[in-house]
């Protein structure tokens, strides 16, 4: 008995701990997204929203209020848009380079799966290369590239740089799922007479549906996320949200935790709900489809 | 699986078809640019664009005699390391204690995992409230406990360990996940028979449960170096990039390019970043690949 159970005390208590560490710091985020700005950066803390009642000055509680979500439709001190502006960007941004890339890599995954075509593995290891290039060693030619060709401060560059950017993940999450659809299904239709793009459209696109939306998944999180080319590719028109959070910083009037929190809950939920969705496939989303379980 | 019809010379349009865009969209957004760089980094081009002259490899030895330089590669160095081992060490440590079934343990899984999942540029900012000294909840709890209050966020002895901390939050779920894939691939029949010889729980992890996730650990630890390898955003958050005490090389890239305005320097800076970004990648590659022929699909 006694050496057992206190091994599984320490198991319970070591995932206790960390379970807390790990989720404290976002429960922290609502409760700052509902106080007031003064209640954000009290140094007495401010645990709790008081449910009803008077506030003693000091106390833990805090009178609770959604003035910092109201405030995301309103420019801040400094800034020239609102948060709303900036989402607005993220979401054009995402959805756009999360098509293009998902349509490109599914069809390359295609072409890999089920052709044989020379230099196959070697193309392969090349596109995943690409993913480990930090984006400030090719942000410099790609943005002499880009004053070139006026793309500089517009959505259309981001949306191709993201494409590109997320090709890599693309094409090796979709290899993987297509490689799981077995070809006779098309070899038939070939037999019967279909071109090898209607076969692709009417045969292979319907089965692979499923996988193209879990890529679709991390290819907008992806993008969604990204910050270094967003930073130094803009100062002006395409600003996506991490950008102008990052851009709130040293402002004049002190940060507004409140406002700062709400805008990054509101950002962040997609994603969470994302996570829960995908959550069976998020092993292979993470590891480029290279293990499977 | 191409039918007879659609090989042969004259028909190769078809998978080039397929594969052709991407590789195109690739190789100018990665190709291109690589090259164009190289050009660049034995020039003097600026960042406003004017007119600029070929130098000859002046930027390289401003590089290799700058202290930033050497810094930046400290850091990083010392940040890749520290950062893979604890999330490796707590990722494996938190699927070893979750791996057996419990009520709730999708959900469980499913919460911890969600760090790794958020925007670090803006989980970073979000972390300088959380360990603010004078306001932040973490001092106030060290307080209310008679505990130091440092300061996590300015003190030049601990930014960087505040920047750390930060990425060991975001990403031991990333380990804690691989492993947990790992520990799934040993068959129960091992430890069965490991039972029946009577085999101490230490021999058993040593020589039954360590030995059969390491190839799974390896591909988690590089590629997680990979990632740490290029860290900017959580730097650029906390401490602002330009900090010589946390300045990672991808912040020192941005530094010279767009405070300092030194493209052709910045782009030779960027090569000597690749030539060990490369190396790493390569690493995983050949790993990655070795797996493949090892065990087939399955990994």
């Amino acid at each position: 008995m006694g050496r057992l159970s206190e091994v599984k005390l320490l198991r319970w208590l070591f995932i206790l701990s960390y379970f807390a560490a790990s989720t404290l710091p976002l429960a922290w985020l609502v409760l700052t997204s509902i106080k007031s700005k003064a209640d954000s950066i009290s140094v007495r803390p401010k645990l709790a929203p008081a449910l009803s009642g008077e506030v003693a000055p000091g106390s833990i509680y805090f009178e609770p209020n959604l003035d910092g979500y109201r405030q995301l439709s309103q420019a801040y001190a400094g800034t020239n848009r609102a948060f709303l502006h900036y989402l607005g960007n993220s979401i054009v941004v995402g959805l756009f380079s999360t098509l293009a890339a998902v349509l490109i890599g599914t069809c390359c995954a295609y072409g890999f799966s089920r052709f044989r075509v020379g230099g196959a593995r070697d193309w392969l290891f090349f596109i995943l290369s690409t993913r480990f290039l930090p984006p400030l060693a090719v942000v410099v030619p790609v943005l002499v590239m880009y004053r070139q060709f006026d793309l500089e401060n517009t959505h259309l560059g981001l949306v191709v740089l993201y494409t590109s950017f997320n090709l890599s993940l693309a094409v090796w999450l979709m290899k993987g799922f297509i490689d799981e659809i077995p070809p006779a299904y098309e070899e038939a239709a070939l037999v019967d007479g279909y071109s090898r793009f209607q076969v692709f459209r009417r045969i292979v696109l319907p089965r692979a549906a499923g996988g193209m939306a879990v890529t679709a998944v991390f290819c907008l999180i992806s993008a969604w996320n990204e910050y270094g080319f967003a930073m130094t590719l803009n100062n002006q028109d395409a600003i996506t949200v991490p950008v102008y959070f990052a851009g709130l910083q040293g402002n004049v009037r002190g940060l507004p935790w409140p406002q700062i929190s709400a805008g990054i809950l509101i950002f962040v939920a997609p994603i969470i709900a994302f996570t829960v969705l995908v959550r069976k496939h998020l092993l292979r989303g993470v590891t480029f489809g290279t293990i499977k379980r | 699986m191409a039918l007879r019809g659609e090989q042969g010379p004259g028909r190769d349009w078809i998978k080039y078809g397929f594969v052709g865009p991407a590789l195109l969209v690739l190789i100018a957004f990665n190709v291109f640019p690589l090259l164009y760089s190289i050009f660049l980094s034995f020039t003097n081009a600026d960042l406003v664009g004017g007119a600029y002259q070929v130098i000859g490899v002046l930027n390289y030895e401003v590089v290799f005699s700058a202290v930033k330089y050497a810094a930046a590669l400290r850091t990083t160095a010392l940040f890749v390391v520290l950062a893979v081992a604890i999330e490796l060490v707590l990722g494996f440590g938190l699927a070893l204690a979750l791996r057996r079934r419990f009520a709730g343990r999708a959900i469980v899984l499913t919460v911890l995992l969600v760090p790794m999942m958020l925007p670090q540029a803006v989980m970073g900012l979000y972390w300088k409230l959380v360990l603010n000294g004078n306001y932040g909840i973490l001092n106030q709890v060290l307080g209310a406990l008679h505990l130091v209050q440092p300061q996590w966020i300015t003190d030049p002895d601990l930014k960087f360990f505040s920047i750390l901390l930060i990425d060991v939050w975001m990403w031991t779920p990333f380990m804690m996940l691989i492993s947990l894939a790992g520990l799934n691939v040993i068959p129960p029949s091992i430890y069965e028979a490991a039972a029946i010889d009577r085999a101490s729980p230490w021999r058993v992890f040593r020589r039954i449960t360590l030995p059969m996730c390491a190839p799974l650990l390896g591909l988690a630890a590089l590629l997680r170096a990979t990632d740490a390898l290029k860290q900017f955003d959580l730097v650029a958050a906390v401490t602002g990039p330009n900090d010589g005490t946390t300045q990672t090389l991808s912040a020192l890239l941005y530094q010279v390019v767009f405070r300092d305005g030194r493209v052709g320097l910045g782009a030779s800076y960027s090569y000597v970043i690749l030539v060990l970004v490369i190396a790493l990648a390569s690493l995983f590659i050949r790993y990655l690949g070795s797996l493949q022929k090892k065990h087939g699909e399955a990994v």
